[in-house]
């Protein structure tokens, strides 16, 4: 059992250095995001700790996955399976106890512990199995997986629009329609595998092209309707609205460029770096835009040509 | 034609790949056998320009990678692509439109369904039929009859006949002899990286026979079985 979580220790080790980061670093960042979206968070809304609570009982019950505890049993005894589950979750959920306590919520606490130690006694498919129906259906690639992973959250940035009308909150409004474009820039951070570039017979900027449409036509296909409900409520902020609307566009195209630079690698500590400054100070993309594209554009000649 | 010349690979210092020459014509059906490490799935993969090396590999039409169907042992799938949707990828990939994918399922496959929830041999034949509706000059199945059931095996085997009649160039790697015998104009015997052996149709029994002879040897009397 010790052995167990030497090696997922180990595990972790690797995967912050594949990432770019000495482990010590990169558990002190960990640390240091944690807190800061913590505090973030409970100053921003009343209803953290409902929320807090949720987002650690969704990342424990990752570990609940059946495939990964039926592995799990054949490795370990009855008695030390649960044991081992019951560690994982706890470990898990730490970090959100500890801050509960800080903030002086032993009700959240409690209820956090035990359903975090039920949770680990059971195991669950963590992924639903029939279809996600998907208007993108014509263009599969990581739009339509990324659609169906993320599909629920496309009704609550309509409702949040709904509501910023109501409210006549135009702010709200805009916070929706940037909602929407930050959910497919995700779909587009983890590279696929080669075979799926190979395949294409495109050169490297007819494929960046290509992608960089499909994500801008189905991302403007989904934000249609916040743009159309806002600009009939709101038409003297139409400016702030097409604003918005092109910056999110611009970092569609950049997240796009950034992944192939670092094809078939996932990006590392730089390229999200650059990223990262660009959110507080978007003019920096008229740089960094061309210059991921260029570099998108050179990786790409080893498989397309 | 497919022209391979003085194709070398390494790996770091290990070299997988030594001086290959061989030249693959249209309308014949190439075999390629040789245990697990000879460097079959690397030759391929050099072929299909997804690994770098040194030497040369020439076609006809150019750029070879874009006319060539390629299945590899354990196809890719996305996690929530559906099988109908794999193939319109595919399709997509080399610009072939495509209407009517349901009636091309020969294989039965439940198209609708996310492809990741496919068994080995649903994933191998929906791979196969994506590979085959991109309209390929050139096709390269390695294992293309492993985990698939029976039937299916007696399907893919009919298509390589077939494709062999629209003169495509087809390579294939087999672990199961028969199914190679079946199929292939001739087999090619790659160990640690050097064809060492090429044998035509009428000759194929007696490779299997020499073949069976090398590979056990005296192995099985090691185990010493009671």
């Amino acid at each position: 059992m010790k052995e167990y979580f030497i090696l997922q220790y180990k595990m972790t080790n690797r995967r912050l250095k594949d990432f770019g980061l000495e482990p010590i670093f990169g558990y002190l960042l960990i640390l240091a995001s944690f807190i800061g979206l913590s505090l973030f968070l409970f100053y921003k809304t009343e209803f953290a700790q409902y929320i807090y609570i949720l987002i650690s009982l969704a990342l424990t019950s990752k570990l609940s996955e059946i495939g990964r505890n039926d592995f799990l049993k054949l490795c370990f005894n009855g008695k030390h399976y649960k044991l081992v589950r019951i560690i994982e979750n706890l470990t898990s959920s730490m970090p959100f106890l500890i801050f509960l306590i800080y903030k002086q919520i032993f009700i959240g606490s409690v209820i956090l512990t035990v359903i975090s130690l039920i949770l680990g006694l059971s195991s669950f498919k963590t992924s639903l199995n029939f279809t996600i129906p998907t208007p993108f259906y014509k263009k599969p690639f990581e739009f339509t997986v990324g659609f169906r992973n993320t599909f629920f959250i496309f009704p609550i940035a309509y409702i949040l629009t709904f509501i910023s009308i109501s409210v006549d909150n135009f702010n709200l409004g805009i916070f929706s329609l940037l909602l929407v474009f930050l959910i497919p820039l995700g779909f587009y951070t983890k590279p696929e595998n080669e075979y799926f570039v190979w395949s294409f017979a495109l050169t490297p900027k007819q494929f960046i092209i290509e992608k960089i449409k499909t994500a801008l036509q189905f991302t403007s296909i989904l934000s249609l309707p916040i743009i159309l409900t806002l600009c009939f409520f709101y038409y003297k902020n139409i400016d702030v609205l097409i604003t918005s609307y092109i910056i999110g566009c611009v970092f569609l195209i950049t997240i796009i460029s950034a992944k192939y630079s670092a094809y078939p690698n996932e990006m590392n500590l730089p390229e999200i770096i650059i990223i990262a400054i660009s959110i507080f100070f978007p003019p920096l993309l008229l740089v960094f835009t061309p210059y991921f594209y260029i570099k998108a554009t050179n990786k790409l000649q080893e498989y397309l040509v | 034609m497919i022209k391979v010349i003085e194709l070398t690979k390494y790996f770091g210092t290990k070299q997988v790949l030594n001086n290959i020459n061989m030249t693959f014509l249209e309308g014949k059906v190439y075999g390629i056998v040789g245990e697990n490490g000879a460097g079959k799935t690397t030759l391929f993969k050099c072929i299909a320009g997804l690994e770098d090396y040194k030497g040369e590999i020439n076609s006809d039409l150019r750029p070879l990678k874009n006319h060539l169907g390629l299945l590899l042992t354990e196809p890719f799938l996305f996690s929530k692509i559906t099988g109908k949707e794999y193939i319109q990828l595919l399709c997509n990939a080399r610009k072939i439109k495509i209407d009517d994918i349901e009636s091309r399922n020969i294989f039965d496959l439940p198209l609708n369904q996310y492809a990741s929830t496919y068994s080995t041999g649903m994933k191998k034949k929906l791979s196969i039929t994506a590979i085959l509706l991109q309209v390929n000059k050139y096709f390269i199945l390695d294992e293309p009859f492993n985990g698939v059931d029976i039937q299916s095996n007696i399907i893919m085997t009919e298509i390589i006949h077939r494709l062999r009649e629209l003169n495509k160039i087809v390579i294939i790697s087999s672990h199961i002899f028969s199914t190679l015998s079946e199929t292939c104009d001739e087999i090619h015997l790659l160990k640690n990286g050097v064809f060492i052996k090429t044998v035509k149709k009428e000759k194929f029994s007696q490779l299997e026979t020499e073949m069976r002879e090398i590979t056990v040897e005296n192995k099985i009397e090691k185990l010493k079985l009671k």
